[in-house]
């Protein structure tokens, strides 16, 4: 019978561990198609297109120089909206935060000369949801009025976490695009 | 296994395996749900999920921009996640404990099987060899070549397959056969 007590102990045990794991588990939850963002923050445009830039060390260090953050990827794609002329009406960048919660996962649409339009939480994930919910509307764009209506510590912090991406993303499109003359 | 068979038991033990069984059980189908609504279960839906993300454009060296036209349905429709690496990292180091632990704690139950030595070997493996692919094929998928993608789906279902076996033989074993065999 020692034996046997000594096994269910062995088993609780582990069953504890196997609790403590699974609560690390937080799965994502996307919250709307990148397609149907984009059929939203590009409404009027009559044309679509697809922009992809490099950075070159210089403009990455400006963009270092202003935000603090320094853009690492590889490239950065831009969906320019565009009239029946070809001039630009609306973009937008999808940009993601890696929070120790998970990722967090924005859309900026910017008008054609860089001013943000809006934005939308495109993905977070399970623990992080309750925290934005309130700085959301039932579109999943960001209302940035509501960071000032008694949120708690956490939906202060994320509520932030997005206010530095809308940032970053208009930087981009300044840095990448509208320098560079190439908005036209 | 040091003289005890799950046919020996008392009813306690019984009882204990026979819930842990059932809520790993259902964890299992949870999970297999979350996968399916969240990446997807083909090996095609996994590699969309975990390769890296490519341009939709071929810059040639030096070429600091490109743009051309496209329309919408050229644009992902699915609300699907897209596994980049910090999430590789999250998903790993959560799934590699739980998953482990899941099928140590099968292993551990049905050791006390009465079936062939060689059987046992066999599918006590299973749940650790399937956990290992699955893992180790997403970050070959995202690191090495797109359709390792196939190792998810294959690890996956190997880490069922042991579950399936574990349960219904301990289950079997526990509370319909008459006698233990060694």
């Amino acid at each position: 019978m020692t034996h046997a007590v000594r096994y269910a102990a062995a088993i609780v045990a582990t069953l504890t561990l196997v609790g403590v794991a699974a609560a690390h588990v937080t799965p994502p939850v996307v919250l709307v198609s990148d397609r149907d963002v984009l059929a939203g923050s590009l409404a009027g445009a009559q044309r679509l297109f697809v922009r992809e830039v490099r950075l070159t060390p210089a403009e990455r260090q400006a963009i270092q120089k202003q935000t603090g953050w320094t853009p690492d990827e590889d490239f950065y794609r831009f969906y320019i909206g565009r009239d029946a002329q070809g001039r630009p009406v609306a973009a937008t960048i999808f940009l993601t935060e890696y929070t120790v919660h998970g990722p967090v996962r924005v859309a900026v649409a910017l008008g054609p000369d860089g001013k943000v339009k809006g934005a939308t939480v495109v993905e977070l994930t399970e623990e992080t949801y309750p925290w934005m919910r309130p700085l959301l509307d039932p579109q999943a764009r960001f209302v940035a009025a509501n960071l000032s209506k008694g949120l708690d510590s956490m939906g202060q912090f994320y509520g932030q976490i997005v206010a530095s991406l809308i940032q970053r993303a208009a930087l981009l499109y300044d840095v990448g695009v509208l320098k560079r003359g190439d908005s036209a | 296994m040091f003289g005890f068979y799950l046919r020996n038991l008392p009813l306690s033990g019984k009882v204990f395996c026979t819930l842990f069984l059932v809520g790993i059980g259902c964890g299992c189908i949870a999970a297999f749900t979350q996968a399916a609504t969240a990446v997807g279960v083909s090996p095609a839906e996994v590699e969309v999920s975990l390769s890296p993300e490519m341009p939709m454009m071929q810059m040639h060296h030096g070429q600091m921009s490109a743009e051309k036209e496209i329309t919408l349905a050229d644009v992902s429709a699915a609300a699907k996640v897209w596994i980049r690496t910090p999430l590789l990292i999250q998903t790993s180091h959560t799934h590699l404990f739980g998953q482990t632990l899941i099928a140590g704690l099968l292993g551990l139950i049905f050791l006390f099987a009465s079936v062939r030595e060689g059987t046992k070997a066999l599918i006590v493996a299973l749940p650790f060899v399937g956990t290992l692919l699955d893992i180790s094929g997403m970050w070959l998928t995202r690191f090495v070549w797109p359709p390792l993608s196939v190792l998810v789906i294959i690890g996956g279902s190997l880490f069922a397959l042991g579950y399936v076996l574990v349960a219904f033989i301990s289950l079997w074993q526990l509370w319909l056969t008459k006698e233990a065999r060694p």
